[in-house]
């Protein structure tokens, strides 16, 4: 009986949450779980690849029966451990025939159910079943996206006259982004991204590379007979743990623990607007029955400084440079300077609960990388050509999903991971993982789990528990300890650190929900300011309260309101504090044309060490984390207009006062007096 | 050379570490957070935890801190369960001929029913340095374990609240400590304990920990403790009436110390 009542109340509950989605214009369960994942991100990344994806299974929902494991993958709020459940249960009682059925799988509690089920179904068509010309014309959809933005204060590069022969921004101080989607159901993905930042050309005319600053394409095709996936153009690739082969996003330690071990999603369409981590070529996966294989080929050009090297007469690389930023005629002197040539692929083994992978590739760069000059990176690269070989595996046994990856730069180091996920209790997960990458691993796609910010030089032990008790009560604590065998930047000595994180969530109701948040970190770096001539270490600490509540006033306003503390505090110089406070006001209304969202916060800090993070709503696949220090106010207006079906209209305005400064930033991109303001406009046009 | 010297210093710092005091590598792989826990090796860190222990045990443990020879501690165990009182006797040395420190304890347990039990401790201490000199002292413990609700036990213990010592000079006082905790089992498999932990005149330290049963045979433990930060893990196979643990702690700059113990339960 009382299982009854249950089932009643899960439908009635799934109805209903099926039905709000059919109305919402906006998108907040997809703002919610990217929140979730970029608040505990404490850099710029792009998130852009995974909103897409996950507004692409929004429209065009994934096929629960026939997923494959990197599909449920692309779900980034689903476990490794709840994906190995459901595709062992629908290995071993068949096909789920009923959605019900999911709450019968071990680790789906209502909320996830309700989650997945605003991306997937089970039964929506897959394959080119029902493929022909005329149908791609008519179910075929395009998307274009065009967003301007600028900030209004003048900055000091674009004001410098060209006769001075001085640095200066050669371009405007326009951004402008222009994206352009076609999708076929599941199957075809053709994107275009051009990208023009502030202070860059809108068409270059230099050397090797004339156009619009930065181009993007891809064709993406999906099941056609044994070829899984197809990419023509800019792919990126995922295998493991990321210490061999990982290009494009990917998650550090954060609040939410199951997003730390990472799941790779193989080969994949690049649609991201960072220009610097893909690849640029031909990439396919072919499946066979229990094999997938994946081989890739990429050329491109990268961005690079380099120098001559004075004993063989021939320019070498000093540095890749990322930033993907050309305003001045350095920057652009070194854009496409070198280029890349990788291939390579990977065979996987996947039967119900194992899966197993090895990666092979080589990078071919067109100079030697000049071997470093300092005692700590004088065991990075040199050369031109490197082969990198992996192994992973992972494999789910009981409730226990066990993961791990061995990586191996040829003629030089070994990296490796490993770790489990293991669901204690239906309460109660834990993820322990263990780390040891040597000082002399190489790879220029790796991403694996590490404090510093390339998995090498480092051996580490992950504990990190999550209590949640239905969707009222849940808390995460993990520690991390560290060690760095070998010296790193502004660290003369081997050193060791810690880090210890917890974070208790209290939603009394849906839409009520209270954060406390506490982390600790703790790092050695050089004795600063030191006069002796051998540099010595001091214990740094830093450290971080958070209390954040939510709340909704009634069906269309919600306010939301955080107050965080930064500590930081040197083993010779007191304790110096930031302060960050804000509200919120959300306007999400059921149906209307007109939503949006507004922010006014308050932050004082005592400088650099003590800034704080906070992710900031934005226009659709808009994405901005300010880092603020000084002292001030940060304002944002952000607002979403439908003018008809699908033609949307979005607008960003922000600004940030600071009450302590005379000038903003610094060097070219200093502003005179203490405003700093910035506009984004965006129009969609979905036909 | 590295070993004499690092033997040296645990040698001249150990009046101040007393971290030799050897909890049994099942508590010690939950980052030694036992105070509100059931098990023989209780009658180290609050000895009403041997009530629950219905027939006679003995165990016997030996550790290596920070993988130095000269700095292994050994340990024995015995807990014999009587009609209205438990009884338990423990053994400890700690160093090397050069430095030896031999604690013997008795302890008197008491439950109060099934939720209450309560246990006093009576330590006696053995310090001798080669070349120096024997003393020798006497300490107490005492402490208790409430049981709140189903499997949810809170306790409190403290060692040597009078602190005494080895002789007038200061540097030879045992520490004195204080211990709050609570330990929680959720499922049959899963046990939560965390302990605060106060040195008067020392440092307060907070630890936690868990012991998964991987199987009926085969128990999971992990542990952190805050201050100073440390990790600690192991695991524990239980053979009928023997059971075998291990558990090794890590320590940020002296690295690994791994402990081994067998206790036999009739």
């Amino acid at each position: 009986m009382l299982s009854r009542i249950k089932i009643l109340l899960l439908t009635g509950f799934l109805c209903l949450s099926l039905g709000l989605q059919a109305q919402q214009s906006n998108d907040p369960i997809i703002e919610y779980i990217l929140e979730v994942i970029a608040e505990n991100q404490s850099e710029d990344f792009d998130y852009t690849e995974l909103v897409e994806r996950l507004n692409f299974y929004r429209r065009n929902p994934l096929n629960l029966n026939k997923a494959s494991r990197d599909e449920l993958q692309e779900l980034v709020f689903l476990n490794p451990l709840q994906i190995s459940n459901l595709l062992d249960h629908i290995a071993v009682n068949g096909k789920l025939i009923d959605i019900l059925e999911l709450q019968s799988i071990d680790g789906f509690d209502l909320q996830t159910i309700r989650t997945l089920l605003n991306f997937s179904s089970i039964n929506s068509p897959t394959g080119f079943e029902n493929f022909n010309w005329a149908n791609l014309k008519k179910e075929g959809r395009s998307d274009l996206i065009v967003r301007y933005g600028r900030i209004l204060e003048e900055q000091a590069g674009f004001n410098i006259p060209e006769e001075t022969g001085r640095s200066r921004y050669l371009g405007t101080p326009d951004r402008v982004f222009t994206r352009y989607r076609f999708n076929y159901l599941n199957n075809l993905q053709f994107s275009l991204n051009l990208d023009k930042d502030a202070g860059e050309q809108f068409w270059t005319t230099q050397g090797r590379s004339i156009g619009p600053d930065f181009v993007s394409a891809s064709l993406y095709v999906k099941d056609v007979s044994k070829f899984k996936k197809i990419v023509l153009g800019d792919f990126s690739l995922q295998f493991g743990q990321g210490l061999t082969l990982w290009s494009g996003l990917s998650f550090g330690k954060g609040a939410d623990l199951f997003s730390i071990a990472k799941q790779d999603l193989g080969l994949r369409p690049y649609t991201s607007i960072n220009e610097f981590s893909f690849f640029r070529g031909l990439a396919t996966q072919i499946n066979f029955g229990r094999f997938d294989f994946t081989p890739f080929i990429s050329f491109r050009r990268l961005d690079a400084g380099s120098s001559l090297n004075a004993v063989t007469n021939l320019s070498e690389i000093t540095s890749l440079q990322i930033s993907g930023l050309h305003r001045t005629q350095n920057e652009l002197a070194n854009k496409n300077r070198i280029s890349q040539l990788v291939l390579g692929g990977n065979l996987q083994y996947n039967y119900r609960k194992l899966s197993l992978g090895l990666t092979a590739y080589q990078s071919n760069y067109s100079e030697n990388f000049a071997p470093g000059n300092a005692v700590y990176n004088q065991f990075e690269f040199t050369g031109r050509r490197l082969t990198n070989l992996g192994a992973h595996y992972n494999y789910t046994l009981n409730n226990i999903y066990l993961f791990g990856e061995l990586a191996h730069s040829v003629n030089s180091g070994v990296a490796f991971i490993n770790g489990a996920i293991a669901s204690l209790t239906p309460q109660i997960s834990a993820l322990v993982f263990h780390r040891n990458y040597q000082k002399d691993y190489y790879s220029y796609f790796n991403q694996g789990i590490s404090e510093g910010s390339l998995a090498f030089n480092e051996r580490g032990f992950f504990g990190g528990l999550q209590y949640k008790s239905g969707r009222k009560y849940e808390f995460n604590v993990y520690t991390d300890l560290f060690k760095f065998p070998w010296l790193r930047f502004r660290v003369d000595a081997p050193s060791v650190g810690h880090e210890l994180f917890s974070q208790f969530t209290y939603s009394p109701k849906r839409t009520t929900k209270f954060i406390l948040r506490y982390r600790i970190e703790e790092k050695q770096q050089n004795v600063s300011g030191a006069t002796t001539p051998i540099n010595t270490l001091e214990t740094i600490r830093r450290q971080n309260y958070r209390f954040e509540v939510q709340y909704a006033l009634n069906k269309s306003f919600s306010l939301r309101n955080r107050a965080e503390v930064t500590q930081f505090k040197k083993e010779s110089t007191q304790n110096t504090y930031g302060l960050l406070l804000y509200q919120d006001v959300l306007y999400n209304p059921l149906s209307s044309k007109l939503s949006g969202n507004a922010r006014i916060a308050y932050f004082n800090t005592e400088g650099f060490d003590t800034r704080i993070y906070a992710y900031e709503n934005d226009v659709l696949y808009g994405f901005s984390i300010p880092g603020l220090q000084n002292k001030g106010i940060r304002f944002y207006l952000n607002g979403r207009y439908t003018l008809k079906r699908g033609v949307d209209f979005w607008l960003k305005y922000s600004f940030t006062h600071y009450t302590d400064l005379e000038t903003i930033g610094s060097g070219l991109d200093q502003i005179d007096g203490n405003l700093r303001s910035e506009v984004k406009v965006q129009i969609r046009y979905q036909f | 050379m590295i070993k004499f010297y690092t033997t040296l210093i645990f040698t001249l710092f150990s009046c101040t570490v007393f971290a030799q005091n050897l909890n049994g590598p099942r508590i010690q792989a939950m980052a030694n957070a036992g105070v509100a826990m059931q098990d023989i090796w209780t009658l180290k860190n609050n000895a009403a935890g041997i009530t629950s222990i219905e027939n006679t045990a003995f165990a016997i443990a030996y550790e290596n801190r920070f993988s130095v020879k000269e700095l292994s501690t050994k340990s024995a165990a015995v807990v014999i369960p009587l009609k209205k009182y438990s009884l338990g006797a423990s053994f400890q040395s700690y160093g090397s001929p050069v430095y030896q420190e031999l604690k013997s304890g008795l302890s008197l347990a008491k439950a109060f029913g099934e939720n209450f039990s309560t246990a006093l401790t009576l330590n006696y201490h053995q310090l001798s340095i080669q070349n120096y000199g024997n003393t020798s002292t006497f300490s107490f413990q005492v402490g208790f374990q409430y049981q709140v609700f189903k499997n949810f036990w809170v306790a409190a213990h403290a060692a040597n609240p009078n602190k005494s010592q080895y002789t007038e000079t200061e540097s030879n006082t045992l520490p004195a400590l204080y211990q709050i905790g609570a330990s929680y089992t959720f499922t049959d498999k899963l046990l939560v304990t965390s302990e605060i932990e106060q040195v008067v005149d020392g440092k307060l330290d907070f630890k936690t920990g868990l012991e998964y049963k991987i199987a009926p045979f085969l128990a999971l433990r992990g542990g952190t403790s805050v201050n100073t930060f440390q990790q600690f893990g192991g695991f524990g196979i239980l053979y009928q009436k023997i059971n075998l643990d291990f558990a090794i702690s890590s320590h940020p700059i002296l690295g690994y110390s791994p402990q081994i113990a067998l206790g036999y339960a009739f």
